[in-house]
């Protein structure tokens, strides 16, 4: 696929044509990949209430920007959701409130607390993982609000159970992922339709591997929370991994707090999310270190999908995302 | 293992991209194919191959795509899965479609975002020269589709690479093939299990052709729709103060300022004053680009509407092969929704000309359709649609059918022939 902006068209059409011409065609891959995600987010015009999940991660930073492309120069027709677990890092929450700001959409926060003095979550214990909560604070958003159908920023190269998801991902009134009764997915000829009390969740980034997430926030030079680069922190070893120590997570007692350049490869819960080393200070330094990284990235910073093999099966089969 | 094992080698960010499916009966070895070009370009992260441990019969490559615990805990593979790797020259998104008959509508799925088709055979299975129904039921969907067939016969090594062996389900593929008209076919002699002729060169001596990745690497590719006719479904309409904008995903052929046009349903002419993507103005756009354009005159366009070359034809009835992939049978006089582009309308099927039995692939009078048919049938809309065939422009030639009632997706469809 190629475009020939109009800012390059002198080029083009001058003795520098042979130039622009590779690199246009070092774009390739990311246009194709942006045009696909375009595409999906403006079928989203076919449902009443959609919203777009925006956590102020990286994932759904590059999904904001698309939406604010698909729809340009108009507003994206849909608000932004999060479920703050309650255990997330201040930095981040900044950004999702400041993006939000300045994309000019509605930002609805429904926290994992609100659902635990209501009754509706019961934790183990104060610093448990609340990943799993999140689902029950998610349908009851959906049901306080009537979304029937959520975007999310889940890509298949994640993890083995997103690898089998549609784009177009139906669940039923529980939020439940049917696997087994999946709708056929052809050509991009999508199958929107719900019945009452139904909703969809939508992955206009199915088919984008981490590299390429890292590669669009380059090219784009989309803003991160900072700590997706290398600061200092202060970690401790624990099951192989960094684990980062904060307030909600202290070391336990046999443990040596190190401070150490780190940084973030995936923000979610404070309890579950853990950094790398890295001096990777921008965009394509991360880029450099993603495409030579030897562990995938929910497993070299997610405690929660290590608990067992089929730990997101489980948690897609009572909806979560 | 040792960690310097799975070093990823640099993702070529200039190359083409192939995305290809995978198909076969149940337990020829698909999954440990695709485990095996996982594991061998070193694409696996050190997490995703703990347990991978252990010699070569030890090892169970199938662990690594078969993701649900349902899966494991049957042998089988249940639905599409997508992997992304690359080689140096290229890099590849694998569709994984899974054997067991009451899912090959999943292969229909995976079909349909591929560009080439691998069937899998395993070579003990292919016995007098005949190939089991659900291979030739495969290589139908494939050719329907229009994939290019690389045939991976695989546990060669389990035969003692005897190339008798080897010919007898060329022969019987070919013989397939010839019915069904497909031109495009590649063999190569595999064992997934050993990892021989997929990445790594291997196998007996009689076989000096290229191996699997090499196959991929060099398979013909979808010629390219830059060139064919304009076709940009409108999904949505945007506006810029007065401006109208008509957003949507180019499915053929190319746009640019000052293109002469015909917005659809109606043929109006117009002519294209901008294009914009991503909210900046480019000079040109072509096939897979999200664009949004602007007309210089003030048409009567909407969602479902097409902007298409001066060229283009409308129809309410054509002749098109129909794959149906609902359980719930075809009931006769039922209306269906159908979907071209960012068209969707009411359809009705009038008539079955004929069913394709796999069995032999023999074309057999049929008046009804059921999940896994593969049908020739004439399909009338209530609204005009595009009246293009799928072979010239695969982007509106296709369509599907949901149920209304249901909302399943109950068929997908390829235009073959227009009536009127």
């Amino acid at each position: 696929m190629r475009l020939a902006y109009d800012t390059e068209r002198g080029a083009l059409m001058s003795g520098g044509a042979l130039e622009t011409h590779a690199s246009l065609a070092a774009m390739a891959r990311l246009d194709r990949l942006e045009a696909e995600a375009v595409y999906i987010l403006r079928e989203l015009t076919h449902y009443a209430r959609p919203a777009l999940m925006f956590s102020g991660g990286k994932d759904s930073a590059v999904l904001l920007h698309l939406a604010l492309k698909a729809f340009a120069p108009a507003k994206p027709p849909f608000a932004l959701l999060h479920i703050d677990t309650g255990h997330n890092f201040p930095e981040v929450l900044e950004f999702r409130d400041q993006r939000a700001a300045e994309a000019g959409l509605k930002l609805v926060v429904r926290g994992v607390e609100e659902s635990i003095r209501r009754g509706s979550v019961r934790l183990a214990s104060e610093t448990a993982s609340r990943n799993a909560a999140q689902a029950v604070t998610l349908l009851e958003a959906q049901q306080e609000f009537q979304f029937d159908a959520l975007i999310g920023g889940a890509r298949r190269d994640e993890e083995k159970a997103r690898a089998k998801e549609r784009v177009f991902s139906h669940r039923d009134a529980f939020g439940a992922w049917r696997p087994r009764a999946q709708r056929p997915e052809l050509w991009g000829l999508y199958n929107r339709h719900l019945a009452a009390g139904e909703n969809m969740r939508i992955f206009p980034l199915s088919n984008w591997t981490e590299a390429d997430v890292w590669a669009y926030i380059a090219r784009e030079k989309l803003a991160l929370p900072a700590l997706y680069y290398t600061h200092d922190r202060d970690v401790v070893r624990r099951d192989g991994l960094l684990f980062p120590i904060t307030e909600i997570t202290p070391p336990r007692a046999d443990e040596r707090v190190e401070r150490l350049p780190v940084r973030f490869r995936t923000v979610g819960d404070i309890t579950c999310t853990c950094p790398v080393e890295s001096f990777a200070a921008n965009a394509e330094d991360v880029l450099l270190e993603t495409l030579t990284a030897s562990v995938s990235e929910r497993g070299a910073t997610r405690m929660d999908d290590r608990a067992n093999a089929a730990a997101m099966e489980r948690r897609k089969l009572e909806g979560y995302f | 293992m040792d960690g310097a094992t799975f070093f990823r080698p640099t993702q070529n960010w200039n190359g083409e991209q192939v995305r290809f499916m995978t198909a076969g009966s149940v337990d020829d070895g698909k999954s440990t194919l695709i485990g095996r070009l996982l594991l061998d370009s070193k694409v696996l992260m050190r997490d995703q191959a703990a347990g991978l441990d252990g010699d070569a019969d030890e090892i169970d490559l199938a662990a690594l795509t078969d993701g649900l615990e349902a899966e494991r805990a049957q042998g089988i593979t249940i639905d599409v899965a997508y992997r992304y790797f690359a080689t140096p020259r290229t890099s590849f998104i694998i569709a994984d479609s899974p054997g067991h008959e009451q899912y090959t509508r999943n292969m229909v799925t995976a079909a349909s975002v591929s560009d080439v088709a691998v069937i899998v055979i395993d070579v003990a299975r292919v016995e007098q020269g005949v190939l089991r129904p659900q291979t030739r039921r495969h290589a139908a969907v494939a050719a329907l589709m229009g994939l290019n067939i690389i045939v991976a016969v695989n546990k060669m090594d389990l035969v003692g690479w005897s190339q008798d062996r080897f010919d007898e389900v060329r022969g019987a593929f070919n013989d397939v093939a010839g019915i069904l008209n497909i031109k495009n076919i590649a063999f190569v002699p595999v064992s997934a299990k050993r990892g021989e002729n997929v990445v790594h060169r291997g196998g007996p001596d009689w076989y000096q052709g290229p191996t699997l990745v090499e196959l991929l690497e060099g398979a013909p590719r979808k010629q390219s729709l830059a060139t064919a006719p304009l076709r940009l479904p409108v999904q949505v309409v945007l506006r810029d103060g007065d401006t109208r904008l008509y957003a949507g995903r180019i499915e053929s052929g190319a746009v640019k300022p000052g293109d002469k046009v015909r917005v659809g349903p109606g043929a109006f002419a117009a002519t294209v004053a901008h294009v914009r993507v991503g909210g900046a103005g480019v000079a040109y756009a072509e096939v897979g680009a999200s664009v949004a354009v602007e007309l210089s005159e003030d048409r009567d366009l909407a969602q479902g509407g097409v902007i298409a070359d001066t060229e283009v034809r409308y129809a309410r009835r054509v002749v098109a092969d129909l794959c149906w992939l609902d359980e719930n049978a075809w009931v006769p006089g039922r209306r269906y929704r159908l979907r071209q582009g960012a068209l969707e309308t009411q359809a009705l099927i009038e008539e079955i000309r004929f069913v394709r039995d796999v069995s032999n692939l023999d074309n057999v009078p049929s008046s009804e359709l059921k999940l896994n048919d593969i049908a020739s049938v004439q399909v009338a809309a209530r609204d005009p649609i595009l009246a293009d065939a799928f072979a010239e422009l695969p982007g509106t030639g296709a369509f599907v059918l949901f149920d209304a009632d249901t909302n399943q997706t109950a068929a997908a469809g390829m235009i073959r022939e227009i009536v009127q």
